[in-house]
């Protein structure tokens, strides 16, 4: 009989996520710390999902995604994060026009028609933009990464000008030895991102009139979207399970093979 | 450097490099003289008539890249720094044992490196128009030519007699047509190649200085394929998205781009490139005077640094076509300016046919592998 239950693993470089997912839809999640060694937390991650919710491994088809990957033995299915996070998105918000995913240690926005992907770009080549700037911002700032959303008001920001996220930091200690406020660097930093991000969505083309999806962890940052929509002009949301989107996707990518034999 | 003295390091070179040293070594020994070149856009039917042998300079690996940056800056294309730095460091055999190096005003990195290795080699550089329709190009062009001759001429003691430069263009021509049908059978689907083995053929013809024989083993390596075909072999599975590549120079530290198409699900069936369509699409007219017949021919090779460069998406969109192609892949070299800027334009063309495009810039080194391989699955799994 064709097994029914799948579990996507979404690897990143500093997140690992994973999702449970029977009769079409997600029934369970997790998420923990990827560490150095991607295979052992995807381990751990698979056998608490599967205790929890009484399962075995051989009723479940496993499939992976994310930069560690390539590097877990149990996983029969392996998809790139990129077709993941469209999936998982398009599953959470079927209308959505594209997903803007800022992973650890790169960004990326797909477009999105008649539920497929036409085109994506990556940045990956450089920190700036992505989730790696950020939490260096946050450690020089001495915010917590998740607290943000309560030191900035957007309005209110110092420009920061590197584009260079070592760069960066060096202009964010220049801030602080002349006294500027550190909710203002903050707010500098998610405009900075903002922008790089209205970048790629500029040039991947979107129209007004449906949303993009923000996935992974920095979804949760109600300032980090409110600055990328007001940057892009376009509607940005994002889903309770939104951080789970590559590892959704992933299932979804999974079951499609599996019906397609 | 003594006469046909091998380099000091010889010995600690592989067995490749030091049977690409004793080769042109015994060339040089009969006397021939050896001309390297850079790029397509040298006539080399000019240096095959002198009775010299042109050879394409090793430009391809990041391991004269730390010694070329003694010099040159960082933040400069690595096919200019890996050039230069074969040249600095006595490591390539075709620069080694030149007798003349010839290189065009192409872009603004390279003609300003050909400066500094003028000062180690003896160079020629030809000026190289930018744009290829006007009268005033065209004449240039010619001059250029026609420049070339008179230099290799004087260089090396010979007359190249209307005959030699003649039965030279046939020759090229012969090559240029094998290597055409070499590259076409995959046009087949699935194609009887992968895109990795065509390339190989593809950048290694250039390196085989007995013309006859290696027409000859050409000749054979395609009835090969097409006699394993019709068998019934099928090396490339039919659900293989046939992917052309576009951009820069692609061959030796940059193959990983077509590894990482290839091990993804994806068959390389073209090159429209400098190593692929773009030198051996079109003869050489054999019915007009032959150096204006050169000329008006290399001057029409599509690249960035032509303005407009319309000749490259001519090509492209032929390409597209005749090889059913699934999508454009295009690699550009970092700090490639001329391509980098031409990205755009060649992304409304390909993109307004409805066949999907990805750019991806990378250098030498392997440093990127992990990141191309991710953006090159996502492009194949976008596809599916």
């Amino acid at each position: 009989m064709m097994k029914k239950s799948f579990i996507g693993i979404d690897s990143g470089s500093t997140m690992c996520k994973a999702v449970l997912f029977q009769d079409s839809r997600p029934v369970d999640v997790l998420i923990s710390k990827t560490g150095w060694n991607p295979k052992v937390s995807a381990r751990q991650n698979a056998d608490l999902l599967l205790e929890r919710n009484r399962l075995a491994p051989e009723d479940v088809v496993f499939a992976a995604t994310g930069y560690g990957r390539e590097s877990l033995d149990f996983t029969e299915h392996v998809f790139t994060e990129i077709i993941c996070h469209a999936f998982g998105g398009m599953h959470l918000v079927p209308k959505v026009q594209g997903v803007i995913d800022i992973g650890g240690q790169d960004s990326k926005v797909i477009r999105i028609s008649n539920g497929k992907v036409v085109d994506f770009l990556m940045n990956d080549k450089c920190a700036a933009g992505t989730g790696r700037f950020l939490s260096m911002a946050c450690e020089s700032l001495g915010i917590e990464l998740a607290n943000i959303d309560g030191f900035v008001n957007l309005e209110e920001f110092t420009p920061i000008n590197s584009m260079c996220a070592v760069f960066a930091e060096s202009e964010i200690i220049g801030l602080l030895s002349t006294g500027t406020d550190r909710s203002k660097i903050m707010a500098g930093v998610l405009q900075s991102i903002a922008q790089r991000i209205r970048q790629m969505i500029e040039r991947l083309g979107f129209s007004p009139g449906a949303p993009l999806l923000m996935t992974g962890g920095l979804s949760r940052s109600k300032a980090l979207l409110e600055a990328i929509a007001k940057a892009a002009g376009l509607e940005i949301i994002t889903h309770a399970y939104a951080p789970y989107a590559g590892a959704l996707g992933a299932c979804i990518c999974a079951q499609q093979r599996v019906a397609a034999g | 450097m003594g006469k046909n003295q091998l380099p000091k390091d010889f010995e600690n070179f592989a067995d490749a490099r030091k049977e690409g040293f004793l080769k042109i070594k015994n060339l040089k020994d009969q006397g021939v003289k050896v001309v390297g070149t850079f790029c397509t856009y040298t006539p080399v039917e000019v240096i095959m008539a002198s009775g010299a042998v042109s050879v394409g300079i090793c430009s391809f690996s990041d391991e004269t890249i730390p010694d070329a940056e003694r010099v040159l800056p960082r933040n400069l294309c690595p096919l200019i720094k890996s050039s230069y730095g074969f040249a600095l460091t006595e490591k390539c055999p075709y620069m080694y044992f030149s007798d003349l190096l010839v290189g065009e005003t192409t872009c603004d990195g390279k003609k300003k490196m050909y400066e500094l290795l003028g000062e180690l080699k003896d160079m020629h550089v030809m000026q190289l128009p930018q744009t290829q329709t006007d009268e005033i190009s065209k004449e240039m062009w010619y001059r250029e030519v026609l420049a070339l001759k008179a230099r290799v001429e004087a260089d090396f003691g010979v007359e190249i007699t209307d005959e030699d430069i003649r039965a030279a263009i046939r020759l090229k021509n012969e090559e240029r047509k094998l290597l055409k049908e070499l590259y076409e059978l995959s046009k087949a689907c699935p194609p009887p190649i992968s895109g990795a083995e065509q390339l190989k053929v593809l950048y290694g013809s250039q390196f085989k200085f007995d013309y006859e024989a290696k027409l000859q083993e050409l000749r054979e390596i395609i009835d090969k394929i097409r006699q394993d075909y019709a068998k019934g072999e099928r090396p490339v599975p039919e659900s293989a998205k046939r992917i052309l590549i576009t951009g820069c120079p692609l061959a030796g530290a940059t193959e990983k781009v077509v590894t990482a198409i290839e091990e993804s699900g994806g068959v390389v069936v073209g090159y429209e490139n400098c190593i692929g369509a773009k030198t051996v699409d079109k003869l050489v007219d054999e019915n007009e005077e032959p150096y204006k017949a050169l000329a008006d021919r290399y001057l029409q090779i599509g690249c960035s640094v032509m303005t407009p460069d319309h000749n490259r998406f001519e090509l492209l969109e032929r390409l597209i076509d005749e090889f059913k192609v699934d999508g454009v892949v295009e690699m550009t070299l970092q700090a490639c300016h001329t391509y980098a800027v031409e990205t755009e334009s060649l992304r409304r063309v390909v993109q307004g046919k409805g066949i999907p495009f990805i750019s991806v810039e990378t250098d030498y080194s392997a440093a990127d592998t992990a990141q191309l391989k991710n953006r090159l699955a996502a492009f194949l799994e976008m596809m599916a």
